[in-house]
């Protein structure tokens, strides 16, 4: 989960200009939506996901008096069946450090359902009264320890982390082989089992690191977030005034390990830039595969290569995209995005520009900050409350800050490496036509593929093979004709109360957001000219629009556009550098985009929701990062 | 004797030498603040007409009947005494001081001619609960030494309109106690003014300045004519949090034909459109704080961006003075002394409503 976002995410996007709107007071009842409002391209969704995930028959009364909305922060796009496995594991983890773990009074966890390949979520209803008290008695004596403790716990943390990462990293995947070898009979390297059980036990010992690494995930993310809250609220009491993004301002740490491996690519274009030969190479126009074979024949050039090898694990494990889709890849697998980065530090460097981050300035920026809303406190009192809520959330909301690179980008990258091993192993045996056909079959239906698989080879030759790769096309055009859809933002009852950290800061729902939402359920993205976000980065800016969906498009961008992309992570680092301003769908207050933006002071509007429906490349728009709003100036001609 | 003074000479300690509002107008000056440049004619220039032309006896004397609770007579002995400072003749060596400041003023600026504002600026202004503001005149667009020369009369006589006359005898104050100095400063071509605070007025936040504008001169702001432009900025991290743009139907500008100001209907593409750009409200935010940090308290500012100058020559301030309402407020403290943790457990017992 990224870190943290306050208040309104995609605020709605909905101004609307012209476009159809359906006055209503309560979203569609889940069950009928499901049942009735999914096109008739998606048919078939439901055999992509396991059961439990629907709305239906069973649980109606108790889904119907809930509020669910589309979960635009982890699942935007439609679900590949086997990377739904994140959200699985996240909807325990998440809930259960809230309700059995630190116990937040009040509130209970997020619950999930998809719908044509959507995934809705719901903060779960209070609980009842007597269980708040009990849990405000084990809140109380919970809750503290970690922010005292946080230097020792977090380095521990990293530790099981990594080590969890290091077993996914040396599961081994084998190939069926023809003929199991001597070992296997002679009594050296006897084991009593074969390729067909250790093929297996590999997807079931990833799936089990997996969960374990969520469970990991939200150690003291809940905690976090919910200092931050405190914080903020402070902060709102004592200057009603303050924006969002000055509060997040205060709290922000500079030494962020996602920035890290941007750091780690400064380091390698310094290196190169010392020596001519390899600077002249890496400035290049060729793709990284050619550079790396010329620069085997370059002075200095096989040192440079090795000093790649030792960063890659861990820095180099960085989603090309959030990390929470198979189709993203990572510079593991797109070496070209960090080259081309490298090609453009040197150049830089060239120029005599500096091009780290400096932490020092950054952490004094912040600092000064800080001293100066604290002088503007009135009273001895509060200027000892504001103290000792702001030094607790900045040791905890480090957390927020850090655990995204540890979980969401490298070790999903070791799980996609893992996971497309296995799908390898599976081409090579004939179940299926690529590996990525591994990724339409849930988590709960791979071990029956493999089965499948294994079997036919015990079973010896000539056996017939079950139409796995056949499925695995349908669902491809499946998730195809759902990415052409726009479901309801919301389904159900609209909220009563909630009390759930994440739904708030993350997600950003307030009475506000659904209000917008209600108004606007059938506002096409074609109609809309203007969207709200968060006001990440002050300051206002306008210009051509240039809308990118992965950091590998890059290269299109032009100095000067106005950046428009799904969310943003080192991989378009280097690239906000050279932009006008930054609009993206996802992400708040503290995402990378916001960071990053406020650093290099360009406008920025973060968690629009839908910017890259509503914005096309060359149109013309002004990005209001004082106010979060992006308006749609002129129309580029078709 | 110095009959006149440049206002880069005078500081916050000048008070009883050119009164409180070129006093502090002086003071911003030193602090680095951009002020229009001008002079002050000082009260030792007031006292010297007084005795000169042997007005401080005559005014003794018709002061000597006044009854504060008769307005009539109070209305016919402040208009006899204005009448005869209006009509009296300004001693040789004020006149010569006052004309060569101002064409000093009118080559400095490149113009001849050049339009002053011309205030008076009381030496018992300052004093507490005897605020004299608005009791006093301000001239604008005055332009040519004798237009000043009669308009420096015209602020002198305004120590004696009739409210201020009876506030001083029921105040017990004596009258040859108060003393006038007369500013002249270059009038600022305005594009847009207004006023501002470094506090929200509404709710006493500090870290919030609080920014109101029109067109043309700041008059029509003061004045409460126009409903105006509102800015809410950030004083810290100078983040416009808000704005409201009204639609404003005047402004005020300098006669075209006559003399002075004069309000005119604003055109139409002007009546909606917002008066400052982002960068001008930034500037002021900016120069808010300064001002606030250099008195280490909060300000009520007036402001006006000038026509002719690139930004940020063209920001000017015409005057600061002490935010009076919040800052008479004994603070409280609004978290109650709690520790972090109590502070956490009420976050966590927090539920968001829905309506």
């Amino acid at each position: 989960m990224a870190a943290g976002r306050v208040a309104h995410l995609f605020r709605g996007a909905l101004a609307r200009k012209g476009g159809k709107v359906t006055p209503s007071n309560s979203f569609p009842n889940p069950s009928d939506y499901a049942a009735n409002e999914v096109p008739a391209q998606l048919a078939g969704w439901e055999e992509m996901y396991p059961g439990h995930f629907f709305f239906g028959e069973a649980r109606q009364e108790w889904e119907n008096r809930h509020f669910w909305y589309l979960d635009k922060i982890h699942a935007p796009y439609p679900m590949p069946p086997l990377d739904h496995i994140f959200q699985q594991a996240w909807q325990i983890s998440l809930s259960q450090h809230t309700t059995r773990i630190f116990c937040i009074p009040p509130a209970q966890g997020i619950a999930h359902r998809i719908v044509g390949c959507y995934q809705y979520i719901c903060a779960v209803e209070p609980p009842p009264e007597d269980v708040i008290g009990e849990k405000a008695a084990l809140f109380g004596a919970r809750a503290h320890y970690p922010v005292e403790h946080y230097d020792e716990l977090y380095h521990e943390w990293v530790e099981r982390i990594q080590e969890l990462g290091r077993q996914m990293k040396h599961i081994k995947v084998p190939e069926l082989p023809r003929y199991m070898p001597d070992s296997e009979i002679f009594p050296n390297d006897f084991r009593g089992y074969t390729a067909a059980y250790e093929l297996q036990e590999a997807f079931s010992r990833a799936v089990d690191a997996m969960y374990k690494g969520w469970q990991y995930h939200f150690n003291y993310l809940n905690l976090s977030y919910l200092y931050y809250l405190t914080f903020f609220g402070v902060a709102k009491t004592l200057f009603p005034g303050v924006s969002d993004s000055a509060v997040s301002k205060m709290v922000a740490g500079a030494e962020v390990s996602m920035f890290q491996p941007d750091a780690e690519l400064c380091k390698l274009a310094r290196m190169a830039h010392g020596s001519p030969s390899l600077a002249a190479v890496l400035k290049g126009d060729g793709s990284a595969a050619d550079k790396i074979g010329l620069l085997r024949e370059t002075p200095n050039g096989e040192a440079w290569l090795d000093q790649i090898d030792k960063i890659k694990d861990p820095w180099m494990h960085i989603s090309a995209g959030s990390g929470w889709y198979h189709y993203e890849g990572s510079w593991l697998n797109k070496l070209d995005i960090p080259f081309g980065y490298i090609k453009n530090y040197i150049e830089r460097l060239d120029k005599g520009e500096r091009i780290e981050r400096s932490l020092d300035e950054i952490s004094a920026a912040r600092d000064e900050l800080v001293t100066e809303y604290r002088r503007l406190i009135k009273t001895d009192e509060d200027r000892q409350s504001f103290d000792n809520a702001y030094s607790d959330t900045r040791i905890i909301y480090k957390y927020a800050e850090d655990h995204l690179f540890w979980v969401e980008h490298w070790f999903h990258t070791l799980w996609w490496e893992k996971t497309r091993e296995i799908g390898e192993a599976l081409v090579k045996a004939g179940s299926l036509k690529t590996a990525d056909d591994l990724f339409m079959f849930n988590r709960f239906e791979v071990p029956a593929l493999i089965e499948d698989t294994v079997t036919r080879w015990a079973l010896g030759e000539g056996v017939p093979v079950m139409p796995w790769a056949e499925t695995a096309a349908k669902r491809r055009g499946i998730l195809k004709a759902a990415a052409e859809w726009s479901p309801s933002p919301a389904l159900g009852q609209t909220p009563g109360e909630v009390a759930e950290p994440f739904t708030i800061m993350l997600w950003g729902i307030t009475t506000d957001k659904v209000t917008e939402w209600l108004k606007g359920t059938s506002v096409e993205p074609g109609d809309v000219n203007e969207i709200k976000g968060f006001a990440s980065s002050a300051g206002t800016a306008e210009g051509v629009a240039r809308v990118l969906s992965t950091a590998e498009e890059i290269a299109q961008l032009k100095d000067g556009e106005i950046l428009v992309c799904p969310s943003t992570n080192p991989s378009w680092g280097p690239a906000l550098g050279r932009v006008a301003a930054a609009v993206t769908d996802i992400g708040g207050l503290t995402s990378h985009a916001a960071i990053v933006s406020r650093e290099y002071g360009l406008p920025a509007v973060t968690g629009t929701g839908l910017a890259t429906k509503v914005i096309n490349t060359g149109d013309r728009v002004r990005v209001d990062g004082d106010n979060g709003v992006v308006t749609v100036v002129e129309r580029a001609t078709a | 004797m110095q009959y006149v003074v440049d206002l880069e000479y005078t500081d916050r300690h000048a008070v009883g030498r050119v009164g409180g509002k070129n006093a502090n107008l002086g003071e911003l000056l030193h602090s680095g603040i951009r002020v229009p440049p001008g002079f002050a004619v000082t009260v030792d220039g007031y006292l010297h007409f007084l005795e000169a032309t042997g007005l401080g006896v005559k005014l003794h004397e018709l002061l000597r009947d006044v009854c504060p609770d008769d307005q009539e007579c109070l209305d016919q002995i402040s208009g006899e005494i204005r009448r005869v400072i209006l009509e009296a003749e300004i001693p040789q060596a004020i006149a010569a001081e006052l004309r060569a400041n101002y064409e000093a003023l009118a080559s400095k600026c490149c113009r001849e001619d050049i339009p002053v504002a011309v205030r008076s600026s009381a030496t018992a202004e300052d004093l507490p609960s005897a605020s004299f503001a608005g009791q006093q005149d301000t001239y604008l667009w005055i332009q040519g030494p004798d237009e000043v020369a009669r308009s420096m009369l015209r602020c002198w006589s305004s120590l004696f309109n009739a409210r201020a006359i009876s506030y001083r005898v029921i105040n017990d104050f004596p009258h040859e106690k108060v003393h006038m100095s007369v500013g002249v400063q270059k009038m600022v071509n305005a594009k847009a003014a207004g006023v501002m605070f470094t506090l929200n007025p509404a709710n006493g936040d500090l870290s919030q300045v609080l920014i109101e504008g029109n067109w043309g001169l700041g008059e029509t702001v003061a004045s409460g004519e126009v409903t105006p432009d509102q800015f809410r900025v950030d004083k810290i991290s100078y983040e416009v949090n808000e704005r409201h743009i009204s639609h404003k139907h005047i402004e005020c500008v300098p006669d075209p034909v006559g003399r002075g100001a004069r309000e005119v209907p604003l055109d139409p593409d002007r009546q909606d459109a917002s008066c400052l750009t982002n960068e001008e409200i930034r500037e002021l935010a900016r120069i808010a704080r300064l001002i606030e940090n250099h008195y280490g308290a909060p300000q009520d500012i007036e402001w006006a961006i000038d026509k002719d100058l690139p930004f940020p020559d063209n920001v000017f301030i015409v005057q600061a003075r002490p935010e009076t309402v919040w800052s008479q407020k004994k603070p409280e403290p609004l978290l109650s002394g709690k520790t972090a943790m109590d502070l956490v457990m009420q976050r966590a017992m927090q539920t968001i409503k829905f309506s």
